[in-house]
């Protein structure tokens, strides 16, 4: 589904990623982690196209399609969600109103018609109920006032009703209680049919023992530098950074 | 007919503080070939000689030119806006009218007016004065969409009575010459004023708001808030000035103009300017000036939506807030389903 090879991007003229190779196919969940500044973010943002990230050398292959022709909106409509870390206040703008258009440019993308407002309604409900989400978040402005927990509880609603190909969670599980994580890994366990795919960020075993992973990739200084199974992640857990033998390149 | 001709105008300069960035110089020097007063399609309204000494030289155009005004007097409330349409279609030609509006005690009223026009080189000259009596509750919107090469004065003087609400908003659509001159001296207690306009100005359109209130007595609330959002080379100058004399006391004094920039070519002057006399009193001005919030922009991209509505979507959050401020819902939707086309 997903297949980057030697990618290199900078920020700001500083180059974060420095040659990453990341292979994920239909149906994988692959976790990544890293110390703070490996990189870990740039990636998925260079994934969604953010304007901070300048590509500089490399390839990026999505469904067989080169992915950095494609722009922001592009993307998303061809299958890609990244869940923010700091889902962005949009004062004015109705969240179901937002949602709607949202559905619907992804339907005319596709070639399909429009939703009716009535299926929305439904649709809605139906996700929602689903998962104990309060739809009530719909009737506000897109995260105009909204606290951290029901930031991430709309960007959950977003993921379930646009219902993308590939799931990018950037630290999803950050400021988020107990119960909070189940609901997140509730949601993405459930959407997991085998062929969609998921790459999350998380400095934390609790969101991986929730939704296990097929892959763990350990980011350092712009590469990856280890790859193991679920038992790496505990691993870490245990020993830390320096402990599997990852030195801390941003000191 | 040029106004500068006139020998008895004293017309403001440019240079003067109240009207600094101001551009009057086209609109002064052009010679009209013929000068008329806009009659209204309405029958039975009284007629008065205006003789009323206004704060500033700009009315003095109008009354100068006919100094009779129209009365419309509302004595009882009114379910539904009084709308008034002003169509301009004569070419090279000062028009002038002159309206007060009295609203009387514990009435509650709202007004609608539409300035269109179809003309070329043609000049508006308007004078508004409103009486809001004690008790009463008065909501004015007005939507002005003159286009290049035509011009409208707008001048507006606000009288409000003990515990009186007075409610105005402007939306200012047109490609014109465009000058606001809004007035409210708070002689009385207890007066709610509030004062929203959004400019929406595209070419080469040049929209100044001169704004003065002057707080004369205690209790009253004055809150002052305009948008802009400016495309291709338009031009607006936001200058409103808010005095809160000795005797005023508990005041509140609000003022604030949001910008946004939507090409390199546009440009805002904006003057938010408080003077006080007194501590005993709330008060407050700002103005922001920025381009559309990229970080907003790309969280509405990467959910599938495409640049340019996006873009759309942001831009009228912006503008909708004062759409959003309106009290009467008839105005709210007259104001949304306006369509030049419906009125040219």
């Amino acid at each position: 589904m997903l297949e980057i090879k030697n990618l290199k991007v900078n920020i700001n003229d500083k180059e974060i990623l420095k040659g990453l190779n990341l292979n994920i196919k239909e149906g994988e969940v692959h976790a990544l982690m890293g110390v703070n500044g490996a990189g870990k973010s740039t990636l998925v943002k260079t994934l969604s196209a953010h304007y901070d990230c300048v590509v500089t050398d490399g390839s990026v292959t999505y469904k067989k399609k080169d992915l950095l022709d494609l722009d922001v909106a592009q993307r998303a409509n061809e299958g890609i969600f990244m869940s923010f870390q700091n889902p962005i206040e949009v004062p004015g703008v109705n969240n179901s109103y937002f949602l709607k258009t949202a559905i619907n440019e992804k339907r005319a993308y596709n070639g399909e018609k429009d939703i009716d407002t009535m299926d929305f309604l439904k649709l809605i409900k139906e996700e929602t109920s689903k998962f104990d989400l309060d739809k009530k978040l719909l009737q506000r402005d897109l995260n105009e006032g909204f606290s951290g927990g029901e930031k991430k509880r709309n960007e959950l609603i977003q993921l379930l009703l646009l219902n993308p190909d590939l799931i990018m969670l950037d630290e999803i599980d950050s400021g988020l209680d107990v119960d909070a994580i189940k609901t997140v890994a509730n949601v993405v366990n459930a959407m997991l049919d085998g062929k969609k795919s998921v790459l999350m960020i998380t400095h934390y075993d609790r969101l991986l023992e929730l939704i296990k992973p097929d892959f763990v990739h350990i980011l350092n200084d712009g590469k990856i530098v280890k790859t193991g199974d679920y038992s790496l992640a505990l691993e870490l857990d245990e020993k830390g950074y320096e402990g599997i033998g990852i030195k801390d390149e941003t000191k | 007919m040029r106004l500068n001709d006139i020998k008895e105008l004293t017309l403001p300069k440019r240079r003067d503080e109240q009207f600094i960035k101001v551009n009057f110089g086209d609109l002064f020097s052009y010679d009209f070939k013929n000068t008329q007063n806009y009659n209204f399609d309405i029958m039975g309204l009284e007629v008065r000689k205006d003789t009323k000494e206004y704060a500033n030289s700009l009315f003095e155009i109008t009354k100068n030119l006919d100094n009779k005004q129209v009365v419309l007097t509302i004595n009882s409330n009114i379910p539904e806006p009084i709308c008034l349409v002003h169509k301009i279609q004569e070419d090279e030609t000062f028009f002038t009218n002159s309206l007060k509006i009295e609203v009387k005690e514990n009435v509650k009223a709202s007004v609608i007016e539409v300035f269109t026009n179809s003309s070329t080189n043609s000049a508006y000259s308007v004078n508004r004065s409103f009486e809001v009596n004690e008790n009463a509750n008065f909501e004015y919107a007005k939507i002005q969409d003159i286009n290049d090469e035509n011009y409208l004065l707008f001048n507006l003087d606000i009288e409000q009575k003990d515990n009186s609400k007075c409610k105005i908003t402007n939306f200012e659509y047109g490609t014109g010459f465009i000058i606001n001159n809004i007035i409210n001296v708070l002689d009385n207690k207890n007066c709610d004023y509030e004062l929203n306009g959004l400019v929406k100005a595209h070419k080469s359109s040049n929209t100044a708001n001169v704004i003065k209130t002057v707080h004369n007595d205690e209790n009253s609330i004055s809150d002052i808030n305009y948008k802009h959002s400016l495309e291709d080379n338009s031009r607006a100058v936001f200058k409103a000035l808010s005095v809160v004399n000795k005797d005023a006391l508990f005041s509140k004094a609000f003022q604030n103009s949001n910008t946004i920039l939507l090409s390199n070519d546009a440009t805002i002057f904006a003057q938010p300017h408080l003077e006080i006399l007194i501590d005993e009193l709330e008060a407050s001005h700002g103005a922001t000036t920025g381009t559309l919030d990229k970080e907003q922009l790309l969280y509405l991209q990467s959910r599938g939506i495409n640049k340019k509505l996006a873009y759309e979507i942001l831009l009228k959050a912006f503008e909708s807030k004062i759409y959003d401020n309106i009290s009467d819902n008839l105005i709210k939707e007259f104001i949304q389903d306006y369509k030049r086309e419906k009125y040219v």
